[in-house]
């Protein structure tokens, strides 16, 4: 503890300049690793694409690789359907977000009910426990939730999570990826047979080949 | 129920043998045992026992259907050979390409050959559980076939105790849709544990680790249909079929001018017999053959003395794939279809590897800039260094394969392209742009 004052400040400066002369050294990566701390893990950062919107495509992969879980997200998911988020409410991305509302003197609305509609858990719970709340059998638990409600409200995609044990993350995962699953009331009411959400991509890559063979008119 | 086409006599038919003995009601249990069923499965629980099967798979040379041609008696060997306290078999019958009905062909019009198929190899692997993943997209289909399996259950061909051996093997039908890479075995393996269907890398092989971490065989359902005929028949009998390196026969989807559909042929059957097959070229010459789906190779008329089996097809720049064979007339573009296909695949495209979701969308960019009268004087080099590194990297077949299109297009059109790019003319007159913005007003000063 130093009692002269700006000692502190001379230190700091002397190992700047230490480091300043002493030898640069270039690693050869990646045919050379650096050493690095066992804890370390970089800086995050959020990159943009060059017409200045997010890259991110909040699929949650990287709070979910996170080995020490300081990451959260919430927003509106990339085509602005519904709010997702990762990781309780109130770490510190959206409290710093609230805090900013809340110094602005507006009122400030609780997200943390408003963010999705409730639902009734009742038809989903028995949903669930015909699958014993087995995560193995999660494609078949969200075929069924769809079948349930027409589609697959977050407010169940929660549910499910919270009984199953299944991360909210890869339950979104997995009911993004496949095309029959979606997250909004469909157009029309009556349950689509199997098969159709794949059935445009499918019926547009036969008629284009069929129109690059020349083989027009014909079903293939 | 599906049709067949007639092919010649003397070739023999190992997956449509009993076809015509279904055709009234193809879940007919007990047409279908007179007609030959489950006798693969009794000689093999019977005579041959769990490492006898997998020694007369091996005998038999038989190689999986999927499209990779990995030797199945090897597959199996693999995963009985992995200690492990539960391990599954897995029937695949997604058939992704949408232009092949083969897997609803097989599975319609003869559902025990793939149940037993099923069975025999959870048998030899000593799996108790099996997996017949279907496509959904045919409701009517996956109820015919949960009712063929309980009525192989009941008859004692499945279930808790097979034949009376003791040997235990719950077999499930589960309708999967939702997605083109389910044909892919990790991917389908992914989606049987209810997750994202993104592939894995190998090793380790299913074999080893697979669904739920337990050894899996994942065999396409025309593998798995040949197994019952080759425990009857004997490996030697199978071997005999086709041609050496790949034995056996394969389902193929036909499409040309003339027509087309889906006819059993043994492996090696030169291509030309294979247009003969589809009703012919019609009134216009050849021009290409493209062999294996939308990853598949596009052949020259060159070619048509290529046998259809694995390496030969490997070697000519194509694969089996998903046993699509499409003749393709002089009214069409290399460089059209090609960024067509690879259009497909790139939308189709999983995203877990940047090769794949990238290098795909880049390649049929440029395929889009040659045919829209844009080109670089440098694309035809940076289709194949971009082909070149996509295959390099890739994390699974689906990219490596997909580069196809365009690499056989280059490899044997090359002029064709080059008229594209250095020309700015289509000689099949179909890339319309070019000829408006560039090839038609040369020719008015020429």
């Amino acid at each position: 503890m130093s009692t002269i004052p700006g000692m502190g400040m001379v230190r700091g400066m002397g190992l700047t300049l230490r480091r300043f002369f002493a030898p640069k050294a270039t690693i050869q990566w990646p045919e050379v690793h650096a050493d690095v701390a066992p804890k370390f893990r970089g800086r995050l950062q959020l990159l943009y694409d060059e017409y200045g919107t997010l890259k991110c495509e909040t699929c949650f992969q990287c709070a979910q690789a996170c080995p020490i879980e300081c990451i959260d997200m919430g927003g509106i998911d990339t085509k602005g359907r519904f709010h997702v988020h990762w990781g309780p409410p109130e770490t510190y991305g959206e409290r710093r977000e609230e805090s900013a509302l809340r110094r602005s003197g507006r009122p400030v609305a609780d997200h943390g009910y408003t963010r999705f509609e409730g639902i009734d858990l009742g038809p989903l719970d028995a949903i669930l426990d015909a699958h014993d709340y087995d995560p193995g059998d999660m494609l078949a638990i969200l075929e069924e939730a769809q079948a349930e409600y027409g589609y697959l409200p977050v407010a169940a995609l929660r549910h499910i999570s919270r009984v199953t044990g299944a991360w909210y993350a890869m339950i979104y995962g997995t009911a993004t990826y496949y095309r029959h699953l979606r997250f909004e009331p469909p157009a029309v009411t009556d349950t689509p047979p199997a098969g159709t959400a794949q059935r445009g991509i499918e019926d547009g890559y036969r008629s284009a080949l069929d129109a690059a063979l020349g083989l027009g008119g014909r079903p293939s | 129920m599906a049709t067949f086409l007639a092919t010649p006599r003397q070739w023999p038919r190992v997956l449509t043998g009993r076809v015509d003995a279904l055709a009234a009601n193809p879940a007919d249990l007990d047409a279908a045992v007179r007609a030959g069923a489950f006798e693969g499965l009794r000689k093999a629980v019977r005579d041959l026992g769990a490492t006898g099967t997998i020694a007369t798979l091996a005998a038999s040379g038989l190689r999986g259907r999927g499209g990779a041609g990995m030797p199945t008696g090897q597959k199996w060997r693999a995963a009985s050979a992995q200690p492990a306290d539960q391990r599954y078999v897995v029937g695949n019958g997604y058939g992704a390409d949408p232009a092949v009905h083969t897997d609803h062909a097989l599975l319609s019009s003869d559902p025990y050959a793939v149940i037993e198929g099923l069975v025999i190899a959870a048998f030899a692997t000593g799996a108790t559980r099996a997996i017949l993943a279907v496509r959904a997209d045919d409701p009517a289909l996956v109820t015919m076939l949960e009712g063929a399996v309980l009525a192989a259950e009941e008859a004692g061909f499945a279930g808790e105790d097979v034949l009376g051996t003791g040997h235990a093997v719950e077999v499930t039908v589960r309708p999967v849709q939702g997605a083109y890479m389910l044909g892919e075995e990790t991917v389908l393996l992914k989606a049987l544990e209810g997750r994202r269907g993104q592939p894995e890398q190998v090793p380790p092989y299913p074999t080893e680790r697979g669904l739920f971490d337990r050894p899996t065989v994942v065999n396409s359902i025309h593998t798995l249909a040949a197994v019952p005929w080759i425990c009857r028949e004997g490996g030697a009998a199978y071997a005999a079929i086709g041609a050496k390196g790949s034995p056996g026969t394969a389902l193929v989807q036909l499409r040309g001018p003339a027509g087309g559909g889906i006819a059993e042929v043994p492996l090696g059957t030169p291509l030309r017999d294979l247009v003969k097959l589809a009703g012919g070229t019609g009134p216009r010459p050849l021009k290409a053959l493209l062999v294996g789906g939308p990853t598949g190779g596009l052949l020259p008329a060159e070619l048509l003395d290529t046998p259809y089996e694995f390496d030969a097809l490997r070697a000519a720049g194509a694969h089996l794939g998903s046993g699509s064979v499409v003749i393709a007339d002089d009214r069409t573009c290399v460089v059209d279809l090609a960024r067509l296909l690879t259009r497909f695949s790139a939308d189709n495209a999983c995203g877990k590897s940047i090769p794949c979701r990238i290098g795909l969308r880049r390649l049929s960019e440029i395929g889009d800039r040659i045919a829209g009268g844009r080109p670089k004087p440098t694309d035809a080099t940076l289709l194949g260094d971009l082909a070149h590194d996509i295959v390099a990297s890739g994390l699974c077949d689906h990219e490596r394969l997909a580069t196809l299109p365009f690499t056989s297009g280059m490899r044997y059109f090359r002029s064709e392209i080059d008229d594209h790019i250095l020309r700015s003319t289509c000689p099949a007159g179909v890339c319309q742009p070019i000829a408006v913005a560039a090839g038609a007003a040369h020719r008015d000063h020429a």
